[in-house]
């Protein structure tokens, strides 16, 4: 018998109305690990939750599950970059090493379950891979076995000293000194967590009081783990992709040890060290960058930081540096001086649109809100951020809580909402914890709650945590789920401005639009306007990832051209192929070829030219990148995030899929390009929502720019040596006959031949890729 | 009151009214499947969407406010290609045959389930009736039909098919040795007479149709006794003569007039037959072209030429069927089939209506089942093997071994096919339901309910079933499990159907549009 007790303390806290049935499956499953049918009766029994809901509502979410799953739920991230990065590859791999069935997700001893995940936001050390909580990137299928033992053995560690997110020790201020180091989730997966505790340590033995402080994302993911020591009266200085093991040279190089004894017995541990040290040395000057380092201002140098501002520079949760920048100057403003129509002409004149795609006037909506009638109105935070390839509003909400929460309350304040959700997604725990961190903050100081900075205008939010569907995204849906409903869209009007929430007045913004509201009020609306195109005004922060040399978190003035982020702040491709596409708005955005780089970041000039502007998902590729193998990801993303509702989307995508599946396997006929164009047109025109609409966007954009990739593909090629079944893998006669390929095969298709020319038995070849990469002299080809 | 243009035409409707609302108040019907009078529109199937002009979208009907200068499109190759795409994404996923397998072999398309049902229940007469609904000539045939329904038959795949042949052998011979045998209610004589030459079994076939509908038919033939190819080629200890000589009773019964011995272009020409009657047809049989010719119609290397849709040869009013336009035919039964077809579009061409010929009616298909699937069906029928009669072949089934026998049926038609708005709907739009055929669901089907049976593979996910059992408060109900293409209607907790329905069954069968839910008695 299962102990339910817990069932019914979680009931307790939650409450029993049928709209808390997400939460309390959510507490369900962490606790148990899973959905237990006797957990879920009991529910039914003490709740106003029904037998029907529980059914619908369970099996809507793919967070949730039904049954019990491995000790470790290996997470393998198939974003954009991912994909593009061989996530594939990995899958096969762990599947392979785990020996799990194809039709099975967990190995025979259960110790681990792997999922796919749609996106980790983690773009830039792609493929990823996330391990309960660790993150494992830039991996190849060859490095799995290594991964999975590496977890095991660190395993042990872990549960003695528990999963704490590294907090620096407290330290008291010397002077105006301090450390910063990133601890976003991408720079936490890329081990800055390490670095700090090792930074703190170095400190506690130098005895030098300088703060390390954790700032939120800088943006150069491509650099990370990023440590910038500050010091009075010297130029900042930037250490870049910093290893554990270097942190105490940067702690020696900076500050002096204090007192006698310490100095000495400083310098004697340090002198034991010298014998190894000097490599770390070595390291230091191959990691010190500054912000006159060519490439770190050609990254930073065309960024705007608006929704960024102080980016790198200041503590995510200190509400007094926050305040001590200008924090909440903006709401002050607003609320003391400004009438609320006042506010919205404001943010009117500034020309903001919507950042979470689509572009819609924010003023106007904001002023639909404030005209329609009713007491009660509601505010909603859209963080449910999914596109694969996407994590603008992950890096928002991790770094810039307060300035989030000023813009919604700035935006409640002119729509008159009292009441408003945080709906973020369930992937983002880091941002969940930073943003309750944040309200319970601005709660007590005032900034939040009743009587808003001394007016008498109230404001609650609270945050919603979503369980796992893209669609939610869609604000009808993620309506429905904060009802605790399945997250179906319905047909629009009724608009939320007029029946949201609880069918009343609601608005609905993306997270980088209130991020850019304080912005405005403090700057004005003309400072704004300044920047960007004759409709699209301001900035826009994107996520760029893929093929380019230099991948990160970038903000930048609309109007800025495609090419100029690839080249000049991306650097450029990497690995010296040939930029072939950039991918914008993921899964309802289209890929702009490079011919037609020169468009500007601008709503009107992207979809003109057949992508979106999206909410920001910038993925490079180059010529290795099948455009129908891209076409195939992405429909399979959207596919299978379709809630089912409506037949063109529900079925429709699944049709497309199955054609596009037919051509990458090479078994595609004539006529499967006119029918793919066919269907794409209906679902498009005829889907009830933004999901549905937008899905066939990719393939229209590659059908239209790359259309004879797709005829070669029915001739049986695959230009870019991407589709599995088109390709075979063969020796060249480069081959020294070193045996590694066949050492690393995994499936043995390699015969050994000391000294010879290796050959590949194409019928086991699996086409993981592991003996190209591992090959000294590239003696393997695709062909 | 918004008013709004709908396919050119100005209405004007109460505030709050759907375009679905404005369009049936025009008079205008736009198909439906998932919308039903006093639910939340679901906007689901999409079979709906009309055409908002100056949006360019698609949007649902039923769904969407009228608004003042609303100019939709309802009636354009555009919207009709929209809702029948729909329709075809539908059917791409609609695991289900409408009509059985065997029904669909049978060259005159006999309803065989339904045959069967009636059997197992011992309603030999009603058994007999679906048969003759479909063919003329059911003892003739049970003897000498090569039974293309048997192999199209499941069963075929697990043990042995069903010995359908026999059955309707069977139920003919009951009903012939019977004191009262069954003779079709003929419609008051409609003043119309139709020459037929030839007796065969096209001949008698068209004519028992004919002579039901309330022609007058007369008969050519130039041997002694009719029956054609029936008499004089198959040998009397494969097809007994007093069997033949029953059935063609039956058909004089009905009024019949046979002019034996009598050779059309010998003893009179087709010419004069014309001028006699309102429509003629050639049902001889084999016929050498310069035969045809002489009667002064086209030939083709098969036979006389003919439509392929109406069997008009290429005088009006003059048709042809059976071998005279198909040589080398050997099935009977086609002959047959052949027969009644020509009689239906010589009821058309006689009554004024447009000559279509038989009407061609929608069918999807499961096709072949996936490993697994052919279970499902077994599970549902009588575990025996199939019966050998005990009396020998030349003495048919017994009651109790027919009984027994039709028990083996697996029933894979749907018992809704007649009221499927799916199959209704998709007749109308000329939906093909192979056009996007591709990964489908796998085949279930549900019959813990008393009275209901639930096959998963044919819902459409509209959701009402759904709406229904919660407004009735059923204490289980229904659910959306799922989402996407896989989403699915279920019994929370994996409980069967007869738990989740327990009061409002009936009602979801009413309001399910399509063959998802149907009811076990339905025949």
């Amino acid at each position: 018998m299962l102990d339910l007790s817990f069932v019914d303390e979680v009931i307790e806290k939650n409450g029993r109305g049928a709209e808390v049935i997400i939460p309390i499956l959510q507490a369900i499953q962490e606790h148990y690990r899973y959905l237990p049918e006797e957990a879920l009766q009991r529910v039914c029994e003490t709740t106003e939750i029904t037998p029907m809901q529980i059914a619908g509502v369970s099996s809507f979410y793919s967070q949730f599950r039904h049954r019990p799953v491995g000790q470790h739920i290996v997470h393998i991230c198939h974003g954009t970059a991912c994909h593009v990065k061989g996530a594939g590859l990995i899958q096969d791999a762990l599947y392979r090493h785990l020996n799990i069935p194809d039709n099975d997700d967990t190995d025979a001893d259960g110790l681990f379950t792997v999922q796919k995940v749609a996106c980790l936001g983690c773009c830039t050390l792609a493929p990823v891979v996330q391990i309960d909580q660790v993150t494992y990137g830039n991996l190849t299928p060859d490095m799995v076995p290594r991964m999975l033992s590496d977890f095991l053995e660190h395993e042990q560690h872990r549960e003695k000293y528990g999963e704490e997110q590294p907090t620096p020790a407290e330290i008291p201020l010397d002077g105006e000194s301090e450390i910063r180091i990133g601890l976003g989730s991408c720079c936490v997966a890329r081990g800055s967590g390490q670095v700090c505790d090792v930074l703190s340590q170095s400190l506690m033995g130098t005895g030098v009081k300088v703060a390390v402080k954790p700032v939120g994302c800088v943006g150069m993911c491509h650099q990370t783990p990023l440590v910038e020591v500050i010091s009075p009266g010297k130029a900042p200085a930037i250490y870049t992709k910093v290893m554990p093991q270097d942190a105490k040279a940067i702690v020696q190089h900076h500050f002096k040890p204090k007192g006698m004894i310490r100095r000495l017995r400083h310098a004697i541990s340090t002198s034991l060290d010298l014998l190894w040290e000097e490599e770390k040395q070595e390291a230091i000057s191959r990691h010190s960058a500054n912000k006159r380092d060519p490439v770190i201002a050609a990254f930073l140098g065309k960024q705007k930081h608006l929704a960024t501002e102080f980016s790198g520079q200041i503590h995510p949760t200190d509400l007094g540096e926050y305040l001590q920048r200008g924090g909440f100057k903006a709401l002050r403003h607003c609320v003391e001086e400004l009438t609320p129509e006042q506010v919205i002409e404001e943010v009117q004149q500034s020309g903001l649109r919507g950042r979470g795609g689509a572009g819609f006037p924010t003023g106007f909506k904001w002023s639909k809100v404030r005209e329609a009638k009713g007491e009660l109105k509601y505010i909603i935070c859209n963080g449910d951020e999914g596109d694969p390839g996407a994590f603008m509003d992950r890096m928002l909400l991790e770094s810039y809580p307060y300035r989030i929460i000023e813009g919604i309350a700035i935006a409640a304040y002119a729509v008159g909402a009292q009441e408003g959700y945080f709906y973020i997604r369930a992937e983002y725990p880091l941002a969940v914890r930073r943003i309750r961190e944040a309200i319970q903050q601005c709660e007590t100081q005032g900034f939040l709650g009743e009587n808003i900075a001394g007016s008498r205008w109230n404001l609650h939010l609270q945050i919603m945590e979503g369980a796992g569907a893209f669609v939610c995204g869609e604000e009808t849906a993620l309506l429905a789920s904060i009802e605790g409903r399945r997250g179906m869209p319905r047909l629009r009007p009724p608009y939320p401005a007029d029946s949201g929430l609880w069918g009343k007045p609601t608005l609905i913004n993306n997270v980088e639009t209130y991020a850019l509201v304080p912005w405005i009020m403090q700057n004005g609306a003309d400072a704004f306007a300044a920047f960007g195109t004759e409709k699209s005004k301001g900035t826009k922060v994107f996520a760029l990832a893929g093929k380019v040399a230099r991948g990160g978190l970038i903000e930048v003035p609309m109007g800025m051209t495609l090419r100029e982020i690839v080249e000049e702040i991306g650097g450029g491709i990497a690995g010296g192929k040939r930029f072939k596409a950039v991918q914008v708005g993921g899964p309802s955005g289209g890929c702009i070829p490079a011919e037609l780089a020169h468009t500007p970041v601008d709503y009107e000039e992207l979809t003109a030219v057949g992508a979106i502007m999206g909410s920001g998902g910038l993925v490079v590729l180059d010529e290795a990148d099948c455009m129908v193998d891209i076409a195939r990801y992405f429909l399979e993303f959207t596919q299978d995030q379709s809630c089912g509702k409506c037949t063109y989307c529900r079925v429709g995508t699944r049709r497309m899929l199955d054609i596009l599946e037919r051509i990458c396997a090479g078994r595609g006929k004539e006529k499967d390009l006119d029918e793919l164009e066919h269907l794409a047109r209906i679902v498009h025109q005829g889907s009830i929502c933004g999901l549905g609409k937008t899905a066939p966007n990719p393939v229209l954009s590659t059908l239209h720019y790359f259309r004879g990739e797709y005829e070669a593909h029915l001739e049986g090629r695959c230009p870019a040596g991407k589709c599995k079944e088109l390709i075979r893998y063969t020796v060249t006669d480069e081959c020294i006959g070193c045996t590694r390929c066949a050492q690393h095969c995994p499936v043995d298709a390699i015969p050994m031949a000391p000294y010879q020319k290796h050959e590949i038995d194409p019928d086991t070849c699996t086409h993981c890729d592991v003996c190209r990469e591992i090959c000294p002299v590239d003696a393997i080809e695709i062909i | 009151m918004p008013k709004l243009i709908i396919d050119n035409r100005d209405i004007e409707v109460e505030p709050g009214d759907t375009i679905l609302d404005a369009a049936r108040q025009l008079g205008l019907d736009i198909p439906t499947l998932c919308f039903r009078e006093g639910f939340q529109p679901s906007t689901s199937c999409m079979v709906c969407v009309v055409k908002i002009k100056d949006r360019g979208k698609f949007v649902p009907s039923c769904a969407t406010v009228a608004e003042e200068g609303m100019q939709v499109e309802n009636d354009t190759e555009e919207v009709h290609e929209a809702r029948r795409t729909a329709l075809e994404l539908l059917l791409s996923d609609h695991v289900g045959d409408c009509i059985a397998p065997c029904h669909n072999a049978c060259p005159a398309q006999m309803d065989i389930p339904r045959m069967l049902r009636h059997i197992r229940v011992g309603e030999l007469h009603e058994a007999l009736v679906t048969v003759k609904e479909d063919i003329a000539l059911p003892a003739v045939l049970g003897y000498i039909c090569t039974a293309p329904c048997e192999g199209a038959c499941r069963r075929r795949a697990y043990d042995s098919p069903a010995s359908i042949c026999l059955l309707k052998r069977h139920v003919a011979e009951i009903d012939l040795a019977s004191e009262e045998i069954y003779i079709p209610s003929r419609s008051p004589g409609n003043g119309r007479s139709i020459g037929i030459v030839g007796t065969g079994p096209t001949g008698l076939s068209a004519a028992y149709y004919l002579l039901q509908k309330g022609y007058d038919c007369t008969l050519f033939d130039d041997h002694e006794r009719p029956g054609g190819m029936l008499r004089y080629a198959v040998p009397e200890d494969r097809l007994p003569h007093d069997v033949l000589d029953a059935e063609i009773g039956i058909i004089g019964q009905l009024g019949a007039k046979f002019r034996m011995q009598t050779r059309i272009g010998l003893d009179l020409t087709l010419k004069a037959l014309k001028e006699e009657y309102d429509a003629l047809l050639i049902a001889t049989g084999e016929l050498e072209a310069s035969g045809a010719e002489t009667l002064g119609l086209h030939t083709s290397s098969r036979g006389i030429q003919v439509d392929p849709n109406t069997y008009q040869t290429t005088v009006e009013g003059i048709f042809a069927a059976g071998n005279a336009i198909r040589r080398r035919n050997k099935l009977a039964v086609r002959s047959a089939a052949d027969g009644k077809a020509a009689a239906i579009s010589i009821d058309q061409h006689c009554s004024g209506l447009p000559l279509i010929g038989t009407p061609r009616s929608f069918h999807c298909r499961i096709g072949k089942l996936v490993e697994g699937e052919l279970e499902k069906f077994v599970v549902r029928a009588s575990n025996e093997q199939r019966v050998t009669p005990m009396g020998g072949i030349e003495h048919g089934l017994s009651v109790q071994e027919a009984r027994a026998e039709a028990q083996r049926c697996l029933q894979c038609d749907c018992r809704k096919a007649n009221g499927c708005k799916l199959r209704q709907y998709a007749e109308i739009y000329e939906a093909n339901p192979n056009r996007y055929r591709g990964v489908r669901r796998i085949y279930e089907h549900q019959d813990q309910h008393p009275e209901v049976i639930f096959e998963p593979g044919k819902c459409i996910s509209c959701g009402l079933c759904i709406q229904i059992a919660s407004r009735s408060g059923e204490e289980l109900g229904l659910s959306f499990i799922g989402r996407g293409f896989d989403v699915k209607v279920g019994v929370p907790f994996n409980r069967s159907i007869a738990e989740g329905l327990r009061i409002v069954a009936t009602e979801c069968v009413a309001a399910c549009p399509t063959g998802a839910l149907m009811l076990k008695d339905d025949t």
